[in-house]
């Protein structure tokens, strides 16, 4: 076979293994299997059981190091949550279309998340962060279910310490200890902080998320074309191939993972 | 003056575009014959009245299907097998490959070739079994003498004769087949075997012209109703109405997609084998209900009626909008395969 195979993985060592919370882990595979841009995403394969898509946690300038913080709701997901550190998985990729960094430039760029929503943001957040002269402010909006369902928690105080940062977090439910706001995501988005005729909007999250994050981003007066939403679809190959991802015309695979609202806003339904 | 023209074309031969020979009926197993040492052979035969490809053996009987229409099988399971391994996860994969000819394909079947060679050949990344598979076949084309009720090229943009994508094509006439030369591969198919073809006479060249005229008549006088230059617009603008109206009677067997020859969806998925796993892609459908839900169990299709849409979307709107021509060629096997006589013009037709 002279040309090089597409479908199969390289073998990556899995080195650590984090609890972020009781469903989700951050998974670091040493050394770095496969160079990537922040935004794009690889397939990682559990042996004998199969591949998902999945998109970095780490910065794409790690050297070292790759990092993935996946939550568990599947077939495959499931079967990684089983390995042990020193355990081997298959990696492909990188696939789909980087952040376009080169727009963010002398803007503030607004990160919303949800949930384990928060782990392809937080690759672009540290992009963003390596470069931070480059960019007017990086203001994040992150939101879980209750504070036992936070990732990073333990980076969080680091981060806002940083001059051009600012992170404000919220939980749907309380509890005792947690000092921060209540309330869905969105709840963070009533003073929106800055620029929404110029800044970009980068939002990944549950379907439902994005979806009112969305709606209160265009009230907001972002425009369309500003608005970032990691899509999910269903996808097999990456390689925009198989035809599984389709999001109306577009491949999340190839198009994607990253669309603008501008480019889906005709398809019916798109946060299914 | 016409032979003249004729002798300088032939004097061309080396160039490998488009040359006319006549080879008498009684050679082409001879021609065949000549090239089994190296490849495997498939040839269009009649078995329960259709045309069905079958490896071709010397010495074993059959009856040529070759004035039939396309057979039954889509070419794209040559390049594309239903199911195969095509990665080691965790170790490496060894793949043999062979040489193959091909002869029968008609018009609509190197159509659909052309929209595979737009999805595994001409993105950001080529499939490496298809691209061997391509490059080591041989395509030999014939003509399609005699259209029946469910072809309908002629609505797709094409006409029961090939115009390109054959490496040599063959028009079946009284006493053999007037040949045509349409690559590099088939000039040199002709000229290793230069003693079987000789010149053809302009008589033949003008049988040729008047047969394919009457075959274009035949598949026009079946669909005289064209369809909408705006088809694109006009899957994308019907309403849900209208798809739960004709999708009423489809029973989800998935034959139409699995026998299209331009439907190439596929799945991957792993398995274990002795000791380690292998990767198996296999043909899917968009049809199938789980087919685009995804980890959590949200499905954007759970509908049938969305999933009967967008196959019509996939064909006659997204792939003509990246490549400017329809996924489908107009072949009819949809329409013979249909457990619920679902007729694809009918519905394109009503839009």
């Amino acid at each position: 076979m002279g040309a090089m195979n597409p479908y199969q993985p390289v073998t990556a060592k899995i080195t650590k293994i984090i609890d972020e919370t009781p469903t989700i882990k951050t998974f670091i595979l040493e050394p770095k299997p496969l160079g990537f841009e922040a935004g794009q995403f690889m397939e990682l394969t559990v042996f004998g059981v199969g591949e998902a898509p999945f998109t970095p946690s780490s910065s794409p300038y790690d050297k070292e190091k790759m990092e993935f913080t996946i939550m568990k709701v599947g077939r495959v997901t499931k079967a990684l949550f089983e390995l042990k550190e020193g355990a081997s998985i298959g990696v492909r990729g990188p696939y789909g279309r980087p952040y376009p960094l080169n727009k963010f430039k002398n803007r503030e760029v607004l990160i919303v998340g949800g949930g384990v929503g928060f782990a392809p943001l937080r690759s672009l957040f540290l992009a963003l962060l390596h470069d931070a002269r480059e960019y007017k402010r990086i203001c994040v909006r992150y939101g879980a279910r209750t504070p036992h369902d936070h990732v990073y928690k333990r980076y969080i105080d680091e981060w806002n310490a940083h001059e051009k940062v600012d992170i404000l977090r919220s939980s749907d439910m309380g509890d005792p200890s947690w000092k921060e706001r209540v309330g869905v995501v969105t709840v963070l988005l009533d003073e929106i902080p800055v620029d929404v005729k110029e800044s970009p909007a980068v939002v990944c999250g549950p379907p439902i998320m994005m979806k009112f994050t969305t709606q209160k981003l265009l009230e907001a007066g972002f425009p369309g074309s500003n608005i970032y939403l990691s899509m999910e679809s269903n996808m097999s190959c990456g390689l925009g191939m198989c035809n599984h991802c389709r999001i109306g015309e577009l491949y999340s695979c190839k198009d994607g993972p990253v669309l603008t609202w501008d480019q889906i806003k005709h398809v019916e339904e798109p946060f299914v | 003056m016409f032979l003249a023209k004729l002798c300088g074309f032939f004097s061309e031969a080396t160039k490998g575009m488009s040359e006319l020979y006549f080879l008498p009926a009684q050679k082409l197993e001879s021609l065949l014959a000549r090239m089994i040492e190296d490849n495997l052979i498939y040839i269009p035969v009649v078995e329960q009245e259709r045309a069905h490809f079958k490896r071709f053996r010397p010495g074993e009987s059959f009856e040529w299907a070759l004035d039939r229409i396309r057979p039954v099988e889509p070419l794209k399971g040559f390049f594309m097998k239903f199911k195969e391994v095509v990665a080691k996860p965790g170790g490496s994969l060894e793949k043999k490959s062979s040489r193959s000819v091909i002869l029968g394909p008609k018009a609509c079947d190197l159509r659909a070739m052309e929209v595979y060679d737009k999805v595994f050949l001409a993105g950001e990344f080529v499939d490496p079994f298809y691209k061997e598979r391509r490059e080591n076949t041989i395509l030999i084309s014939v003509d399609c003498p005699q259209p029946e009720p469910t072809c309908f090229c002629n609505l797709v943009g094409i006409q029961p004769h090939p115009l390109k994508g054959f490496d040599l094509n063959l028009t079946p006439m009284n006493s053999g087949f007037l040949a045509e030369t349409g690559s590099e591969k088939g000039a040199e198919l002709v000229r290793h075997a230069r003693i079987l073809f000789q010149p053809p006479s302009p008589e033949q060249i003008k049988e040729r012209d008047t047969q394919r005229a009457q075959a274009v008549k035949t598949v026009e006088a079946t669909n005289p109703k064209a369809l909408e230059d705006n088809l694109s617009r006009k899957v994308l603008d019907a309403d849900m109405e209208f798809w739960e109206r004709e999708s009423t009677t489809c029973v989800e067997c998935c034959a139409c997609l699995h026998i299209c020859p331009t439907c190439y969806c596929f799945l991957l998925y792993d398995q274990k084998d002795d000791g380690g796993s292998e990767r198996v892609r296999v043909w899917d459908a968009c049809y199938y209900a789980a087919y685009a839900r995804v980890g959590g169990g949200a499905n954007p299709r759970a509908d049938f009626s969305r999933r009967f849409r967008n196959r019509f979307l996939c064909k006659y709107s997204y792939f003509p909008g990246y490549h400017g021509f329809f996924a489908c060629s107009g072949c009819g096997r949809c329409i013979s395969g249909c457990t619920a006589k679902i007729d694809i013009r009918e519905v394109l037709w009503g839009l």
